[in-house]
């Protein structure tokens, strides 16, 4: 098994995971994410497994709860929580189109 | 006067007679805390607690837990008292609501002394990952309390408190209850609500309780338990007396000891404790048995893969928008989040973060996570087919006893192998307990983990009180000196 991402694909894996890296960064995870993917490869080395899913280890049946006109958080409580906004709405970025900044 | 170091009977007669009040006990808890200097706390609580024990006043002591200090682990909500989970990401974070744990403990009056200091968004082993520097182990403060519940445990073990919860995910509250000395349970899957617990792995979380005994650990579990509307995975159970076995006899009960438990991955001085305590038990009239099981070894394998990768999607809602941190002038939506997240989390979170956004994405998602999830059914079917023949399995909690603060970080690693004789418990669902058995040669804790089948927790604190009874051992740091 090989020691190191490459830099392309330690920058595949932060474009995934919405993180910002410098080139120090970078050369570092080159090293510590492989240790890590190379633990996980280890799963290869399970044998005899029955290969069906089960997605939560308590298997009980999930019950929705009645969609019922309840109580809400104060939209005022909520809106103080938000780095930026404005009357009733949270401030963002443009999204869509050329960005002319925030 | 001091009154925490007294049985809770005591306390509770005491406040009762109304020859103490709350705020008695609120008022010693703050004043051991900051004699205890182990950086358990990431914020304290002390004005409204101080309020809330003086309103505490004029009423009826209802129950055995009135009146009495409990520290929350910092990632579980609180309502207007800051949660950070150990992360810059939420340092300035006030939660507009309470956990459903939250509510019930405030229904027993209980007072919120403060939130305690862990890893992370509860990511590691050692509190070390903890933004607000790690918290200290009060056997040695130069050693780590353990984690990612290290706050917590360390301050029950400082005895600053009776009552900590916690929370385990991958051993994150028996792994530090080992590590100092203290009782600690990870309930089944489900038997504690985690609404407004900080989602890290969703489908292994669990809260439990912290205590210095096993007698205040069922009665906590007692407060905290049953079915929550508001948490889909909470199972349906009646609430119960989890004390309802204690100082029963456990003759006749057959307990297995895994082979891989007490294998080369352990230190000896931690085996020969459990070949010492196996023995106490065979006393006690209980039968013994050394087994082999299926999977445990690959438990570290699947739980990186799940944990990674649950995490990678709970934690993909810290986007800098809505609230938590966010990167000041970002030039645009992309910059918001890519600059929020890689000013917000720390170096663990960011790992571990991005090996699941991997594990996850396109045809990985196949090779690795629903693999992980196919062979964590298979053990689960382990552990029951164990049960079908056994009343518990037994073994040591970790590898080796608390190391130095200082030991070296920089093995991606070292963190899960840290919980390799815990982690198997959340990957099937089931409880388990750390009980203290012994010390090591320089009088570091040593643990042991009982665990029995889904929702048989009081059996659990059965076995626990017999041999904790049995063991008598002085598990005061101090020696009973602080409290004098």
């Amino acid at each position: 098994m090989k020691e190191k991402l490459t830099k392309e694909e330690v920058l595949h894996v932060a474009e995934l995971a919405r993180i910002a890296v410098t080139e120090e960064e970078i050369k570092k995870y080159q090293v510590e994410l492989k240790k890590l993917l190379n633990d996980v490869e280890k799963i290869n080395d399970v044998k005899g497994y029955d290969d069906e899913i089960l997605i939560a280890p308590w298997s009980n049946n999930t019950e929705l709860r009645k969609d019922e006109p309840r109580e809400m958080l104060d939209p005022k409580k909520v809106l103080e929580n938000a780095p930026r906004h404005s009357g009733n709405y949270i401030q963002v970025p443009v999204v869509i189109g050329e960005s002319e900044g925030a | 006067m001091k009154y925490l170091n007294q049985p809770i009977e005591e306390i509770h007669k005491l406040l009762k007679a109304k020859k103490i009040k709350p705020i008695d006990l609120v008022e010693e808890a703050f004043d051991n805390i900051e004699k205890s200097d182990c950086n358990a706390y990431i914020t304290l609580n002390k004005e409204e607690a101080l309020k809330e024990a003086k309103e505490l006043e004029s009423l009826p002591v209802d129950n055995i837990l009135f009146g009495l200090p409990i520290a929350v682990k910092d990632n579980i909500v609180t309502k207007n008292l800051r949660t950070t989970c150990a992360s810059h990401m939420l340092e300035n974070f006030i939660p507009i609501y309470n956990a459903t744990v939250v509510e019930k403990i405030k229904e027993k009056h209980m007072i919120i002394i403060g939130k305690t200091n862990m890893d992370e968004f509860a990511m590691g082993s050692s509190s070390r990952t903890s933004y607000f520097g790690a918290p200290h182990n009060p056997w040695n403060k130069d050693k780590i309390s353990g984690g990612s519940s290290g706050g917590s445990a360390s301050t029950i073990a400082a005895r600053d408190v009776l009552f900590a919860l916690g929370s385990d995910t991958g051993g994150s509250i028996r792994q530090p209850a080992s590590y100092t000395g203290i009782v600690g349970m990870k309930p089944t899957y489900g038997r504690v609500s985690r609404y407004g617990l900080v989602a890290f792995a969703s489908s292994l979380d669990q809260i439990g309780p912290m205590t210095k005994n096993v007698y205040e650990n069922a009665l906590l579990l007692n407060a905290i338990v049953g079915h929550d509307e508001k948490d889909l995975t909470s199972a349906k159970k009646e609430e119960e007396d989890f004390t309802k076995l204690i100082g029963k006899s456990i003759k006749g009960k057959k307990i297995a000891i895994p082979n891989y438990f007490v294998s080369d991955i352990v230190d000896d001085e931690i085996i020969d404790k459990i070949k010492e305590t196996e023995k106490t038990l065979e006393k006690l009239g209980a039968k013994v048995d050394y087994i082999d099981m299926k999977y445990l070894e690959h438990a570290v394998t699947l739980y990186q893969i799940i944990a990674m990768g649950e995490a990678s999607s709970n934690l993909a809602r810290f986007d800098g928008i809505r609230y938590g941190h966010s990167k000041e002038n970002p030039k645009d939506i992309r910059d918001l989040y890519f600059g929020t997240r890689a000013e917000g989390f720390g170096k663990e979170v960011k790992r571990r973060i991005m090996v699941g956004s991997y594990l996850l994405s396109g045809e990985n998602a196949r090779e690795y996570f629903y693999k992980a999830l196919s062979i964590r059914d298979d053990m689960k079917q382990e552990f029951k087919n164990v049960f079908k023949d056994y009343d518990y399995i037994i073994g040591p909690t970790t590898t080796t006893t608390a190391y130095l603060l200082t030991d070296p970080m920089d093995d991606p690693s070292k963190s899960f192998m840290d919980d390799v004789l815990v982690i198997p418990v959340n990957m099937a669902g089931l409880p388990g307990l750390n009980i203290p058995i012994g010390f090591d040669k320089n009088h570091m804790p040593i643990g042991m983990q009982i665990i029995a089948n889904s929702f048989e927790e009081a059996k659990i604190y059965s076995l626990a009180s017999a041999l904790e009874k049995e063991l008598n051992l002085d598990l005061n740091p101090y020696g009973g000196e602080k409290n004098e």
